[in-house]
């Protein structure tokens, strides 16, 4: 151990070695703290934990109760952990928090990956319409239709699995119910809890059938957490035989006879699967991530035509136009600069249907990513109009050219030259922005990696893929670039 | 061919061009000599409308314009009257040297290619740039890209050539070609108004020489009174500057 660097390696091993023997102590470390920290997601989560209307700082739902309970059985207080639903098993095992409870279906696929206690409710799938449909009653009858559900969940398997459903995937619950309202979905398939909570507010949707295929919610834990995992069933199984748990779930009218359920629970037996090596698979997996690559290029392409052409009229405008224009363009520039992609993208796709204008997702995604990067090419142009000397456009005025015919001809194509690089360069920013088009539930190659991960749990694998992807499709677009930049280079002064 | 009245002008407090009058015969060659910042390149600017006059009346190859009365029509005309040639020559980069000089003629007199290549190569050969057509600015010296940007004037056949100090940006050895074709254009009876320090060229080319001096006229006559027999001492003044051998 005379290498400092060997011995710094070791270090690090045993302390690695002293956490890991520390986490499983876990109930211990939760006891010790007075604190029982438990990952959910509060954005749009009614009725399972969402901000409390009228009093939107304090987090109000049946789980939020449970967790309460909970906690008091083990003589501690819950602390809640705002986490992203889709990402809360990866975020429960880097050690965000101690559980996970947040409606977590007990399923082979998360078994797999961590430790799920005794079900603490027992939910069902519920078909939501519209008032004026008669129609999809149960999951067969959705064949052929567009139906919304939300990303990562059981509904989105069995759809998927049945398949002939045009299956739309949202990231949060009231945006399906939004959807379904203006007419872009034609039912929303979702848990029941999550069902019952929205239709109370929603006047012109109804329950389609009955709910079906059942399963159970349980708490996850972190497989090595085995102390913690016998406390909370104990717990579990205490709040249900003193009537808790039915008191709770009555007071957010979850109760059906369905939770007796509960009661005749066993865990079985988890079939010995190796975990998906999505490198060793890459046959399966690589096509899929492809497919999503092609919508990524499609939106892009389309969305930086838009951009480039938009843009140009934008400083054109700036540039020349007469004060009102001008004013209009410099206002458009800078309001779209200064204000998100993803609120712009919500407010095309969401807000628009308020006005009487509904686009697709395609659309929406075209158009909002292109005028959003029309302000930024506006100025790219500007700045290359504004590069081209003087004298350009004055030659060309005094041979009698009008002064659209001068910018035309002599004007925009020496600023063309100048502006190439830093248009390749937002060709490939927008590229890679395009990702965020999956919130208005478009399946991109972000998208599919997600969903990928998210059941196979290889987000290093499938990671470095699509990773591989992106780069493979814009770095030529870098070469095409610098190759056009050395061809126009010739006759510079 | 030319006429001016109580031409004023001013970039706002500052006035450059405080009531210029003058006038000038079809054929005739007139150089405006005078210190830096008098206003000699702007008076030519505003010939043909790259500057706004204040006040004032302009008759440019019989186009009248004042201060108040000027549409886009008239603009167009008056500069398709007026061929101007910069300082800084103001090629096209991203066109050749012919390219340069039939882009006017094609786009904005929708002549046929043909006949534009024709007389551009006429053109290049009476500038002694027949051998360079295909080149690029970026080819070409200072002395033959300027003599380029003549050709390219000339080719749209104005009534009126303004020069803006044409050998100002040019080594002492180019300027000789650039002058060569000035004095070519002269001798064919072109008409000619050009703004210069080339004291030999205006001494030997000139039919009058105007005497600009904080934005005014302050001398005007024949090359042989100006630079020999001046009265006024701000012109004396002036002309000491240069060496003998430049008078």
């Amino acid at each position: 151990m005379k290498h400092p660097l060997a011995r710094s390696a070791v270090l690090l091993l045993i302390s690695a070695a002293l956490h890991s023997a520390g986490a499983t102590d876990a109930l211990q470390r939760v006891q010790s703290d007075g604190v029982l920290k438990w990952g959910a997601d509060a954005e749009g989560g009614a009725p399972y934990v969402f901000p409390d209307p009228q009093q939107p700082d304090h987090f109000i739902g049946f789980e939020v109760e449970l967790a309460a309970a909970l906690a008091h059985k083990l003589g501690v207080r819950a602390r809640m952990v705002q986490n992203q639903w889709d990402g809360l098993v990866p975020a429960l095992q880097r050690g965000n928090f101690d559980i996970v409870l947040n409606g977590l279906e007990i399923t082979d696929e998360h078994r797999q990956q961590i430790a799920l206690s005794q079900p603490y409710y027992v939910y069902s799938q519920q078909i939501i319409t519209r008032k004026d449909n008669p129609s999809l009653t149960n999951l067969l009858s959705l064949k052929g239709h567009v139906v919304g559900t939300l990303s990562g969940t059981v509904a989105q398997r069995l759809m998927e699995r049945t398949g002939g459903i045009d299956v739309r995937v949202y990231p949060g619950q009231a945006e399906p119910f939004r959807d379904l309202n203006n007419g872009r979905l034609e039912a929303v398939m979702l848990d029941l809890p999550i069902a019952v909570y929205y239709l109370t507010k929603e006047p012109n949707l109804k329950r389609s059938g009955d709910p079906f295929a059942p399963g159970f919610y349980g708490i996850g834990l972190r497989k090595e957490d085995t102390a913690l995992l016998l406390a909370l069933n104990q717990a579990v199984a205490e709040l249900r035989a003193d009537g808790t748990l039915e008191k709770i779930y009555r007071r957010w009218d979850l109760w059906d006879k369905n939770q007796l359920l509960i009661a005749d629970y066993h865990e079985q037996k988890l079939a010995a699967q190796t975990n998906a090596s999505t490198f060793r698979n890459w046959r399966l997996y690589l096509p899929m991530l492809l497919r999503g690559a092609v919508v990524t290029v499609e939106i892009s392409v389309l969305a930086m035509a838009l951009a480039i052409v938009c843009g140009l009229a934008l400083a054109l405008l700036r540039l020349y136009g007469i004060a009102p224009l001008r004013w209009a363009a410099v206002a458009y520039i800078e309001v779209i600069r200064g204000t998100p992609l993803l609120i712009q993208l919500y407010l095309i796709y969401y807000g628009l249907p308020n006005v009487g204008i509904r686009l697709n997702a395609f659309a929406a995604a075209v158009l909002g990513l292109g005028l959003n990067y029309a302000a930024y090419e506006a100025e790219n142009y500007r700045a290359g109009i504004q590069a081209v000397p003087r004298g350009q456009m004055e030659a060309a005025l005094s041979l009698g050219m009008p002064r659209w015919l001068a910018l035309r001809a002599v004007v925009l194509p020496q600023a063309v030259r100048v502006v190439i690089p830093p248009v390749t360069n937002d060709f490939i920013a927008l590229f890679k922005d395009s990702s965020l088009v999956s919130v208005i539930t478009m399946v991109e190659l972000t998208k599919v990696y997600g969903m990928l991960a998210l059941t196979t749990y290889d987000f290093m694998g499938l990671g470095l893929m699509t990773a591989a992807i992106y780069f493979g499709l814009s770095y030529p677009v870098s070469l095409i670039a610098r190759h056009l930049e050395r061809k126009l280079h010739h006759d510079r002064r | 061919m030319i006429a001016v009245e109580q031409l004023k002008k001013s970039f706002g407090r500052h006035a450059v061009l405080r009531g210029i009058s003058m006038s000038q015969q079809r054929g005739e060659t007139v150089v405006i000599i005078g210190p830096s910042g008098c206003g000699k390149s702007t008076f030519l600017r505003c010939l043909n409308q790259l500057e706004k006059i204040d006040s004032g009346r302009v008759s440019v190859a019989g186009i009248e314009f004042d201060h108040a009365h000027l549409d886009h029509a008239t603009q167009h005309r008056l500069r398709l009257h007026a061929g101007m040639v910069f300082q800084s020559f103001n090629l096209f980069p991203h066109l050749t040297a012919m390219q340069n000089i039939t882009l006017a003629p094609i786009r904005v007199n929708h002549e046929p290619r043909e006949r534009a290549e024709t007389r551009a190569r006429e053109l290049l050969k009476k500038v002694g740039l027949l051998d360079r057509a295909d080149f690029f600015p970026s080819q070409l010296s200072g002395g033959q890209q300027q003599r380029a940007a003549i050709a390219r004037a000339m080719a749209m056949q104005p009534a009126v050539m303004l020069f803006d100090e044409p050998t100002s940006s040019l080594d002492p050895e180019l300027r000789g070609e650039v002058l060569r074709v000035m004095r070519n254009l002269a001798e064919e009876g072109m008409t000619m108004l050009v703004v210069t320090h080339e004291m030999n060229f205006a001494r030997a080319v000139a039919e009058r020489v105007l005497f600009f001096d904080a934005g005014l006229i302050v001398e005007q006559g024949p090359p042989e009174q100006i630079f020999n027999a001046s009265q006024n001492p701000r012109t004396r003044e002036f002309l000491s500057h240069f060496a003998d051998s430049d008078r």
